[in-house]
């Protein structure tokens, strides 16, 4: 009778394990604090390949293209050195389409920033409460690849 | 023996819960869709009832009124599994975000038709473009293109000109004038232009 007991109790415990783990965004979604390195990306470029491989869509080569997804409220993400990305749902207290030239200012560059990360269903978000550094662009890869996509540097350039 | 009883209806329960819940994530919501794939990465057709909500709200429980009137991203919680699912894009093929197409149903059930993209093994996840947009249950479809319409509303001064949005949006001028096309300074401009051109 006993083991019997004890049988269903540990059925009812695993079962609401694995119900509690398939139904995930039931539950209340952690902000954890976080420092993060990483470079701001136009998110749909460099996740749907629509403009090419990952290594173009990023950096200077995709600098105008990346200024044109911001500017067009496509999500802005931080891509850290693990490739990890995380989506910005807030900047220096400032929402992300709050249509100011903040979010503008650092596409492409490498920043330090603290904040708060979220993890709900697979995507990570991050609340950034401060950039501590940011060092610019750092990845040179227009030398390599040129503008992506080619139309976003003038075909007939001129400086004036 | 009303104890075991118990547990056993309980237990049975909760196993059926978990394995709906698992078959709602496996779920195939191509069925019915009329998106276009386009042939991006991973691309899946993909449609489902959801509701519409305001992603800071949602995530961090930083919640206002309307959604953030536009100036926050909003997401798709799905009926079939509770998903929160992160909306990249809406239908236009202009570098347009889906906020807008999103807030004309802040807090509704909706029904979108539209696609999953990206690797979901790289990134534990796909992301959604949304193509269409409807409330849920009613019977036609609105195309997901709103974006360009509320850029013109936002930029009376610019809104009619020589080529499209991006070209002359203010913002993006500003950033191009001061740091140029590759954001190193005009001088990296000038040495690709004579290095190509």
């Amino acid at each position: 009778m006993l083991s019997c007991a004890k049988l269903f109790k540990s059925l009812l415990i695993s079962s609401s394990v694995l119900f509690l783990s398939a139904t995930s965004s039931f539950a209340a979604t952690e902000a954890k604090p976080i420092e993060i390195k990483g470079e701001i990306i136009d998110t749909w470029c460099y996740l749907s390949g629509v403009m090419g491989g990952e290594d173009a869509v990023i950096g200077s080569a995709h600098h105008t293209c990346a200024l044109w997804c911001a500017a067009g409220g496509i999500p802005v993400g931080v891509l850290d050195e693990e490739g990890k990305i995380y989506m910005v749902l807030k900047l220096e207290g400032e929402d992300t389409l709050a249509q100011s030239d903040n979010i503008m200012e650092i596409q492409s560059d490498t920043i330090t920033a603290k904040g708060l990360h979220y993890v709900r269903d697979g995507v990570n978000y991050l609340v950034v409460q401060d950039v501590v550094a940011n060092d610019g662009i750092t990845n040179f890869n227009h030398e390599d690849f040129g503008a992506v996509p080619p139309n976003s540097f003038p075909k007939n350039y001129s400086a004036n | 023996m009303n104890i075991v009883k118990t547990l056993a209806r309980t237990a049975s329960v909760s196993i059926a819960l978990a394995l709906t819940a698992s078959i709602a994530y496996a779920e195939d919501f191509s069925k019915g869709s009329k998106a276009k794939e386009f042939g991006l990465n991973e691309a899946v057709q993909s449609t489902f009832s959801a509701k519409v909500v305001d992603l800071l709200c949602e995530v961090a429980g930083d919640c206002t009124d309307n959604c953030g009137n536009g100036t926050r991203q909003l997401g798709l919680v799905r009926d079939a599994d509770n998903r929160l699912i992160s909306v990249l894009k809406n239908a236009q093929f202009q570098f347009n975000g889906p906020a807008e197409d999103l807030l004309l149903y802040c807090n509704k059930k909706v029904d979108v038709d539209g696609i999953m993209i990206g690797d979901p093994e790289e990134h534990n996840t796909q992301f959604y473009m949304v193509q269409f947009i409807k409330e849920e249950g009613a019977a036609d479809w609105n195309k997901a293109n709103q974006w360009t319409k509320k850029w013109k509303e936002r930029n009376p001064e610019v809104a009619e000109g020589k080529g499209p949005w991006f070209r002359r949006d203010p913002r993006v001028v500003k950033q191009i004038e001061a740091k140029g096309h590759f954001g190193l300074g005009k001088e990296a401009d000038i040495k690709f232009a004579k290095e190509n051109q």
